[in-house]
């Protein structure tokens, strides 16, 4: 606070020059101008903040995965922004610019070089949960919400369970819908690891969506609704940690769930830090593995939950392992296309992402391993490298 | 994501536009969105509304503030993503035939209004060329398309080990093209140079479209250079399509100092000096007490006194002794040493642009007008352009620092803000600016440094070139008869 009076306080000083009726126009119009360029509506979105991303020069651009792929003004942060911010003032309202707000892989790449902390994502949010209330959403993302509702999961499979007898456990596992659904294996593998480990672990009989794809798209209401449902099954297994192979449900069951009013008791753990915790108390051990990977961040796990180094030190600790850092690494990472439900909500884009993250990290090894079961999906699709999840290499490791 | 099957309405009527134009008619539309799909394909050309509306603008202030009043500057017809030079050069003659606009654009982030289309026609949008060519390590050259991004161009020389020292406050937001277009200056020129000096040949589309490419050599005595032309043109006289720069190692050794003057002449004086004894920092800024206490409030011995940012960089001998030259002059001079926080705060805020976002829904104007003069003349030229800036009424705040540095001169950066207390805010912001720019011109000086003409300094071209105007325009008007490339700026 005090750092923020320090700062501001040459415009004070500027405006104490001024005369004495001067000063109190000023004053006045610096207080309330704003007001006349914002909707008189109450609507969700933040649309003070998305004015001021609409008034930026785009200084996340370079590394805006969409930007990068799509190469027009319009996908830009700012360029979103600022149909945001017409569609907002009732000033444009066509089936373009609705669309347009769905073009966002959620990475957070924009708010590491955004002077006021914003992420596009965060912003669309807000305008994506006034056009759910406004009834103008896409039919196709209108299906997707009716079939999460129905089925409780993302994907037509509809499974929602490993199919395990529920038992008594400190360690809750939650495979999240894509693993169910998708990518068993990761499931299958991380269980064996916490078994060969020595861990008893349970399972929920039924699992219902985190709910993230219902965040994203604006639908607040079901989302709370599914929030509250699984925060209730998880109190009643009992459990004391929950594990997650999936970023996002990490990220959702951990802040998204607090911030909407259902914060969890227990605590939440990515399968990368309770790995690196069961290889530091030498639950884990490694035999000898001649193994050439790259490792590729995923978004939510380096940016929003800032989990960089645990995967890079699991795989580190297997002898032979040999670990490639692509250029862009880390915090700095790179959308693999799937995030922010770019796959669905623009294919053509997504492709694009992946393409380009692809590329960067098949000149490196042949295989990519990652900690996210949509990013494996995505680098599979690609079939240049081997696409392999980080607890399959741990396994192959302890065998 | 980009293709339209058909020319779509003119605009709804949720805005204003500040500079109509007369709507092609149906028949004309349709012929020249089919001539440019054949050319460039489907995907390649938009007539969406929320294209147009994206491609309405640049980061000129006060139009930024016309969309919170409701109002669009200028509509394209069209939006095209060439992939070639070929591409370039058929769209330039399509349009020559039909006599529309054709409007370069790099990442929009020009200052006044260079890359707004105000006659309409077809915003050529450079992203898709956005390749590294070459890079050749004996040469310490890189060739580049024009539409890649700054920031991603020197991401990629730094991995490599080299960098181009063309680091503009814009680097994360502008093209190699937008550069070139607007004779661009980086923070680091007074070591590196502008990016006149960092060119050494390039390729490029005139308005007829001719294919012109200049040799890649260190320096010619073959005729006046004609790519040169196109520098500062704004694609008034042509599009960029290929550069080669200088690139340089990347610095082995980097040092922070800063000093505190009593006043801005003390400073000035130690800067002249020290680039008299043959020492080019990469970067020098020195602020005025205004803008001291604005961006370093935390170094308490720079309060009520003019700071100076001093950064060396290069190979580790040669900044040792850069950073002993500098400081025994600075000392010299009066200079307080205020060690390497100031510097290292400056390093890791350069690049936060937040005035515009942060002010102009409060209804204040705000605007950065950067000039150069001779030493002989730049206390003068400070003195008269604050001066004039705060005689008018409403201006709250009024300062400047200087920030490219030459044995010669100075580019001062003048910042004002204020509110319009009777006017309309862009009459308010006119006022201002024409204050300025007769203090500039009557103390001497030139009245871009870096940002180029676009649409506002354009009232003053004409005082600011003399008969050298009227050559322009025949030069204009021999590349370029029909004036398609980028109508309506620079006085052209």
């Amino acid at each position: 606070m005090l750092e923020e009076f320090k700062k501001y306080l040459w415009v004070a000083k500027a405006i104490s020059r001024l005369t004495l009726s001067t000063q109190k126009e000023v004053v006045i119009r610096f207080l309330t101008a704003k007001k006349k360029y914002l909707p008189e509506d109450n609507p969700k979105a933040q649309v003070e903040d998305i004015l001021k991303c609409a008034l930026c020069p785009n200084m996340c651009r370079f590394d805006c995965p969409v930007l990068q792929a799509a190469k027009s003004e319009t996908y830009s942060p700012a360029g979103r922004a600022r149909i945001a911010y017409l569609l907002e003032m009732g000033r444009v309202s066509s089936h373009d610019a609705v669309e347009l707000m769905y073009a966002c892989a959620a990475c957070s790449a924009c708010q590491q070089w955004c002077p006021f902390d914003f992420s596009v994502d965060d912003l669309l949010m807000g305008v994506r949960r006034d056009l759910v209330d406004r009834n103008l959403v896409p039919e196709t993302l209108m299906d997707i919400k009716d079939q999460i509702v129905r089925t409780r999961t993302i994907y037509q499979n509809s499974r929602t369970s490993l199919g395990l007898e529920p038992r008594k456990a400190d360690i809750l596992y939650v495979a999240g819908c894509t693993v169910l659904n998708k990518e068993r294996i990761i499931a299958q593998t991380a269980m064996k690891i916490l078994e060969k480990a020595g861990i008893t672990v349970t399972t929920l009989p039924e699992e219902w969506c985190c709910g993230a794809p219902l965040n994203l798209l604006g639908f607040e209401d079901d989302f709370k609704k599914f929030a509250a449902h699984n925060a209730d099954s998880i109190k009643k297994s009992g459990c004391k940690k929950m594990i997650c192979s999936c970023p996002e449900c990490v990220y959702t069951f951990k802040e998204v769930y607090a911030k909407e009013g259902h914060p969890l008791q227990v605590e939440v753990m990515h399968t990368s830090e309770y790995f690196l915790e069961l290889i530091e108390q030498g639950k884990i051990q490694f035999k000898e593995l001649q193994r050439d990977l790259v490792y590729h961040d995923p978004c939510v796990l380096a940016r929003k939950l800032h989990i960089t180094e645990q995967p890079r030190k699991v795989l580190e600790a297997i002898p032979g392992v040999s670990v490639k850092e692509p250029p862009l690494t880390k915090e700095h990472t790179r959308c693999c296309g799937i995030g922010g439900l770019l796959a669905i909500t623009n294919p053509e884009l997504s492709v694009t992402l992946l393409r380009a993250r692809d590329s960067e990290l098949c000149k490196l090894a042949d295989t990519v391993v990652t900690a996210c079961p949509a990013c494996k999906i995505a680098f599979k699709r690609t079939r240049n490298a081997e696409s392999r999840d980080l607890s399959e290499i741990v396994l192959e490791g302890m065998n | 994501m980009s293709s339209e099957e058909s020319a779509g309405p003119a605009h709804s009527p949720g805005y204003e536009i500040v500079y109509p134009q007369t709507s092609l008619s149906t028949e004309k539309k349709e012929r020249i969105l089919a001539n440019l799909q054949k050319i460039v394909g489907k995907r390649n050309v938009s007539c969406r509304e929320i294209d147009r509306l994206s491609y309405s603008r640049d980061y000129w202030p006060i139009a930024l503030r016309w969309m919170l009043e409701g109002k669009v500057p200028a509509l394209p017809d069209f939006v095209v993503w060439p992939e070639t030079t070929d591409h370039i050069s058929h769209i330039v003659r399509i349009a020559s035939e039909e006599k529309i606009p054709v409007v370069p654009f790099g990442e929009g982030s020009g200052v006044l209004g260079g890359a707004i289309p105000v006659q309409g026609g077809i915003v050529l949008d450079m992203k898709k060329m956005s390749a590294v060519l070459t890079l050749n390590d004996d040469n310490l050259t890189i060739t580049v398309q024009p539409g890649i991004n700054g920031m991603n161009l020197e991401r990629f020389l730094n991995q490599k080990g080299y960098t181009m020292g063309h680091i503009p406050q814009s680097l994360y937001c502008s093209t190699v093209g937008g550069w070139l277009g607007c004779r661009a200056a980086g923070q680091f020129s007074t070591k590196y140079g502008k990016i006149d000096d960092i060119l050494i040949s390039l390729e490029a589309v005139l308005p007829q479209g001719t294919i012109i490419r200049s040799k890649p050599v260190p320096k010619s005595s073959t005729c006046p250079r004609i790519d040169t032309l196109l520098l500062g043109a704004e694609g008034t006289l042509g599009v960029i399509t290929e550069a080669t720069f200088k690139i340089w190692p990347y610095p082995e050794k980097r040092a922070l100092q800063s000093y505190a003057f009593s006043t801005l002449k003390d400073g000035l004086e130690s800067v002249r000096t020290i680039l008299r004894r043959g020492i080019f920092p990469a970067v020098v800024r020195l602020y005025d007490q205004a803008e001291t206490e604005r961006h370093f409030y935390s170094t308490k011995k720079a309060r009520g006194k003019c700071i100076l940012i001093l950064v060396e960089e290069g190979d580790r001998e040669l900044v040792d002794l850069e950073e002993a030259v500098s400081h025994t002059v600075c000392t010299d001079h009066g200079g307080f040493p205020t060690g390497e926080a100031p510097a290292a705060h400056w390093m890791e805020t350069r690049f936060n642009v937040k005035e515009i976002s942060e002010f102009t829904p409060r209804d204040v104007v705000f605007d950065t007008i950067e000039v150069s003069v001779m030493w002989d003349k730049s206390m003068e030229l400070y003195q008269s352009v604050i001066s004039a800036m705060k005689s008018i009424e409403g201006v709250i705040i009024a300062s400047a620092h200087a920030s490219h540095f030459y044995p010669q001169g100075v580019c001062f950066y003048f910042t004002f803000g204020g509110t319009s207390l009777t006017g309309s805010p862009t009459d308010f912001y006119e006022t201002v600016w024409n204050a300025a720019m007769k203090a500039c011109l009557n103390a001497g000086g030139s009245i871009s440094h870096h940002h180029g003409i676009g649409i506002l300094r354009s009232r003053w071209i004409r005082e600011e070139l003399g008969p050298s105007h009227d050559i322009l325009k025949s030069i204009k008007k021999a590349l370029d008869p029909e004036n398609v490339m980028n109508p309506g700026k620079m006085g052209l």
